[in-house]
């Protein structure tokens, strides 16, 4: 095939008529002309034309073989296809119409999942050449996690020393501020950020290096898409326009592209340079360089990842730090970084499949559908494909035309599937915002809305080519093997097993909604246990607000102290491991150290006085902190009951002496917390342990030591106690009063939604199975119904038989039962096994799941069951005892 | 009229003889044949109606090329004439004709 013959063809597609037109006028000129050349003969006018016409042949046939020579045939015979399945809907729309439903609803529910999946490790962020993008990151020590633990010392000291990068960016995010009363994100990030990332303003300019100048930047932001058309209503004049940012005023100096997210999921409200951090937090304002930030670096050079790696470790091992070199070589990581959560396709597969798999169940359950269908279909046009095989078509046409059918089918359904999707993806939104407080939320929902992209799309149109292709080839190829005498008699020749292809298919069905239910009913109970379960503390009229800003500190606390839905105010810190010795001490604690007793670690959290009696935690025995008691200094601490027990026999803690030291066998959990001094404490009271009873989260569950701090001291976050019942009111109030206070604070919760985190997830994912099991249900039993009404009018001669025989109504009824429920019985129990052995591995693989559900829950196999069993039940019956109705005279007399 | 009046003409003689009639100029599709049947005085006699998809197939294959000029009587007619790889094919066609005829002529008279 050359590329004439490629233009003549698209030519003879695209200008048919005019092709066509041409091919006439070239024939008729060769017969006029011979005609002309007879008359020259001597011939009268007509022989001349009739002599012309005789030569020349058939001139249709070779216009024929002409169309034949440039391949527009085969459009011919697809154009004839298309008009000839479509007169084929026309004729069962209903048919039709179920096939495309059934199977949009299933697509429509993997691509939900498969949008979800795309949106996070697939959309690949809009920058230039992502693939050379890389993020490096510190190892802390021998095979533990990565984290991005530079500085920006760190970073500009990498691009002035190493050439191993063609250009490096920092990025500082997430910052949290407010535009206009709106919270907003943001990610502070080097002057060559957008140059680097190769990316231009949709409007406007990007940040340029100049902007930040490590001597003061200047305050301009770049807005989002995302922001430009929530905050400022897509408004093109935005730029040059002043927002007041913790209270500076900042100009925008441009908008970037829509699908530009910054290296991110999801994209932030604003970009700003990082010069300006100490503008953003107070806490980093002339303490620039110390900043933690990401760097992610551009591999232009002929450097591979692994040299690159290679190169950076040398550098960072010989760096000094604090004037000195690292005690051991610095670990480097490259990580892949472009805008998805990891280009590590393989796990992240693996981690959605079971996703993938509760959705495709339903896909699945619909094909069934679809292909019973189909084979019915198949038996019912027999008598058409017959007629057409007798006339000569080729096998291959027939099959051609059918699956011509099946392919208008898949593109319905695909399309039906696009708008499915993005039904079902609102309504899971829905149900996530409903069901979970949005405050719970790290990331606004719908800054993270999935996008329907040519991914989304291609995913639709193959899933719904090899959905209908797979379940419609086989009825196909079936339908074309006919006894061609038998059939032109009109007789149907009956397929080899059909009984036993449609009851196979029942019974998958009805595993798969077994399957389903039974994940419902086993979260149901799940997330009813989570909701009773004591989870230690004081919930009901409790609040956290974190204090992330401790410039801000004194005025926060001043705010929420003189709020008036506010009744106490504590203080905590998170808590930290320590190295406890424990001695028995008669009191006297400036006497001569007492003999230890034991040792042990302990963890330790410092409360003010006021903790205990927020948090409603009974003291055991002695007293809690008094109010005098507000600092380390003060030489007292409390201890939970098991501490007591394991330090103390007898667990007769109480005016003992316990010495704390820091722990340095391992890695403080709070690089930022400020070490611990050695030194000894009396015990003053034993308190109750606090929490165990939830799995998830496991934030309240503290078995240990309280040192005495105030709400005062850094680093500690408040809990309050409100007045009044309605404490999420509370929360708003306080919400709307601390914003003005210091604009970055977030994260303001109430305790009894932390509380809920693990009945929330099990209540979504209850709802998720719920409604993907009653779909399967449904399906399985409109299938039912349609089966066996479809086998009854085929048997009803053979009933009709067995009822003048004397089969009574009652055996016919029982008959048809027996014979479609015994697969939805196996079916229930094939799904049942299928759960039980995955839940077994389920909870094998991870003691977690084990401790959160009940996943060989009797009470949940044994409903679905008896769910599954009667609604099948139910549905097969009508169609049942319509059999029984056969009037067994009218159908003996219909042969 | 015979409907077959080369009933032995060799597969693939059609193109070769196509061919070399467009050698020298651009022809419409009656003129080649009356030329062909002309040439060969009038033994090959070319079946009109195989000489068009013939003639298309040629054209798909890039050998000969068509445009739409004034005929003699007047009327427009398609015009083919042969394309730089059609001369080539042309050369190559004609040289393997010629082997093939002087070994048949050698066969005949020896045999």
């Amino acid at each position: 095939m050359n590329v004439r013959d490629v233009l003549l063809r698209l030519r003879a597609l695209v200008a048919r008529r005019r092709v066509e037109r041409e091919l006439d006028d070239e024939l008729a000129f060769h017969v006029e002309r011979e005609t002309h050349k007879q008359l020259a003969d001597g011939l009268s006018r007509t022989d001349a034309r009739a002599r012309a016409l005789a030569r020349f042949g058939s001139v249709s046939l070779a216009a024929d073989q002409c169309r034949d020579v440039r391949g527009v045939g085969l459009v011919d015979t697809v154009a004839r296809d298309i008009r000839y399945a479509c007169r084929t809907f026309q004729r069962a729309p209903l048919a039709a119409l179920t096939v495309v439903l059934t199977v949009a609803l299933g697509l429509g529910l993997v691509s939900v999942v498969f949008e979800l999946y795309s949106t996070l490790f697939l959309r690949v962020d809009a920058v230039r050449s992502p693939q050379e993008l890389f993020a490096v990151e510190r190892l802390t020590g021998p095979g533990e996690d990565a984290r991005p633990s530079f500085t920006r010392a760190d970073y500009d000291a990498m691009r002035r020393e190493t050439h191993v990068f063609g250009d490096a960016i920092a990025i500082l995010r997430p910052v949290q501020t407010r535009i206009e009363g709106r919270r907003v994100t943001s990610a502070l990030v080097t002057g060559n950020f957008f140059e680097m990332l190769g990316v231009q303003a949709a409007i406007g300019r990007p940040l340029m290096p100049r902007d930040d100048d490590r001597s003061g930047g200047r305050p301009v932001i770049v807005l989002s898409h995302f922001a430009w058309s929530r905050l400022f209503a897509s408004d093109p004049n935005v730029i040059g326009r002043e927002v007041r940012l913790n209270d500076l005023p900042f100009e925008i100096v441009g908008v970037m592209p829509e699908g530009f997210r910054g290296l991110g999921i999801a994209s932030p409200d604003y970009w700003a340079p990082l010069a300006l951090a100490g503008h953003f937090r107070e806490s980093y304002a002339g303490r620039e360089d110390s900043i933690a930030v990401e760097v992610v670096g551009r591999l232009t050079s002929v450097l591979s990842p692994e040299a690159a790696t290679a190169g950076l470790t040398i550098w960072a091992s010989r760096r000094l730090e604090d004037g000195k070199l690292p005690a051991r070589p610095v670990a480097i990581k490259l990580n892949p970084s472009q805008g998805t959560l990891s280009t590590d396709t393989m796990r992240a597969l693996i981690g959605f499949s079971p996703l993938f798999v509760a959705f495709g169940l339903i896909l699945m359950i619909g094909c069934a559908n679809v292909a019973n269908l189909r084979l019915a279909r198949g038996v019912s046009r027999q008598r058409e494909i017959g007629v057409r095989l007798a006339l000569g078509a080729s096998r291959w046409r027939i099959m051609g035309q059918l699956l011509t059918e099946d392919l208008l089918l898949a593109l319905a359904a695909a399309a039906a599937g696009l708008a499915a999707s993005r039904l079902f993806f609102r309504g899971a939104l829905y149900a996530a915002t409903t069901i979970v407080p949005p405050e719970l939320f790290a990331v606004d929902l719908a800054r993270f809305t999935a996008s329907v992209d040519w991914r989304v799309v291609m995913f639709l149109l193959c899933g719904g080519v090899v959905s209908t292709m797979v379940f419609g080839l086989a009825p196909a190829s079936q339908a074309t093997r006919l006894e061609l005498v038998r059939t032109m008699r009109g007789e149907v020749t009956k397929d080899p097993r059909p009984d036993r292809a449609r009851h196979a298919l029942i019974a998958v069905q009805a595993g798969g909604a077994a399957l389903l239910l039974i994940g419902a009913i086993i979260f149901l109970r799940g997330a009813l246990a989570a909701a009773t379960v004591d989870p230690g503390v004081r919930t009901t009229d409790t609040v956290l607000v974190p204090i992330g800003n401790e410039a801000r500190r004194l005025a926060l606390i001043q705010a929420v102290a003189t709020h008036p839905s506010v009744a106490t105010v504590a203080a905590s810190s998170p808590p930290i491991r320590a190295v406890a010795e424990a001695s028995v001490s008669d009191g006297a604690a400036a006497g001569p150290p007492a003999p230890i007793v034991r040792r042990g670690t302990v963890d330790y959290m410092a409360v003010s006085p006021e903790y205990f009696d927020v948090l409603g935690i009974d003291v055991v025995r002695g007293r809690g902190f008094t109010p005098q008691e507000r600092t380390v200094d003060a030489g007292v601490v409390v201890v939970g009951e098991s501490v007591a027990r394991r330090l103390w026999s007898g667990g007769d803690a109480l005016g003992h002496v316990l010495r704390l030291s820091a722990d340095r066998s391992s890695n403080s959990p709070e690089p930022d917390a400020t070490p611990l001094q050695s030194r000894s404490f009396i015990v003053v009271g034993v308190v109750r342990d606090v929490g165990g009873g939830l799995r998830f989260p496991d934030l309240f569950t503290f078995r240990g030591v309280y040192v005495p701090t105030s709400r005062e001291s850094a680093g500690t976050s408040l809990t309050l106690r409100v007045r009044g019942g309605d404490t999420e009111q509370a929360r708003q109030a306080l919400v709307e009063r601390l914003s003005s206070v210091d604009p970055s604070l977030g994260g303001i919760i109430t305790m009894k939604a932390l509380a809920g985190v693990q009945m929330y997830i099990l209540r979504f994912a209850f709802w998720l199975t719920v409604v993907l099991g009653v779909l399967a249900l449904v399906l399985t039993v409109s299938g039912l119904f349609s089966i066996l009404s479809y086998v009854i009018e085929q048997r009803s001669r053979e009933i009709g038989v067995r009822m003048a025989l004397g089969a009574t109504a009652s055996h016919v009824v029982r008959l048809m039962l027996s014979q479609s429920l015994r697969p939805v019985g196996i079916g229930i129990l094939a799904g049942g096994g299928l759960a039980a052995i995955l839940a077994m591995v389920l909870t094998s693989a991870s003691s977690e799941i084990a401790s959160v559900v009940h996943a060989l829950d009797p009470v949940a196999y044994a409903a679905s069951g008896i769910v599954i069993a009667a609604v099948c039940l139910l549905g097969a019956s009508v169609p049942a005892l319509r059999a029984a109705r056969i009037d067994p005279i009218a159908t003996l007399r219909k042969d | 009229m015979a409907r077959h009046p080369v009933p032995d003409l060799l597969p693939g003689t059609l193109d070769l003889l196509i061919l070399r009639t467009l050698h020298t100029d651009s022809l419409h599709g009656w003129a080649i044949s009356e030329r062909i049947q002309h040439i060969s005085q009038d033994v090959l006699q070319i079946n009109q109606g195989s000489l068009y998809p013939a003639l298309h197939r040629l054209e798909h294959q890039g050998w000969i090329e068509a445009d739409w000029r004034v005929s003699e009587l007047g009327r427009r007619a398609k015009y083919y004439r042969l394309t730089t790889t059609g001369r080539r094919q042309l050369a190559v066609e004609a040289r393997e004709w010629e082997r093939m005829s002087m070994a048949i002529g050698r066969v005949m008279k020896l045999a």
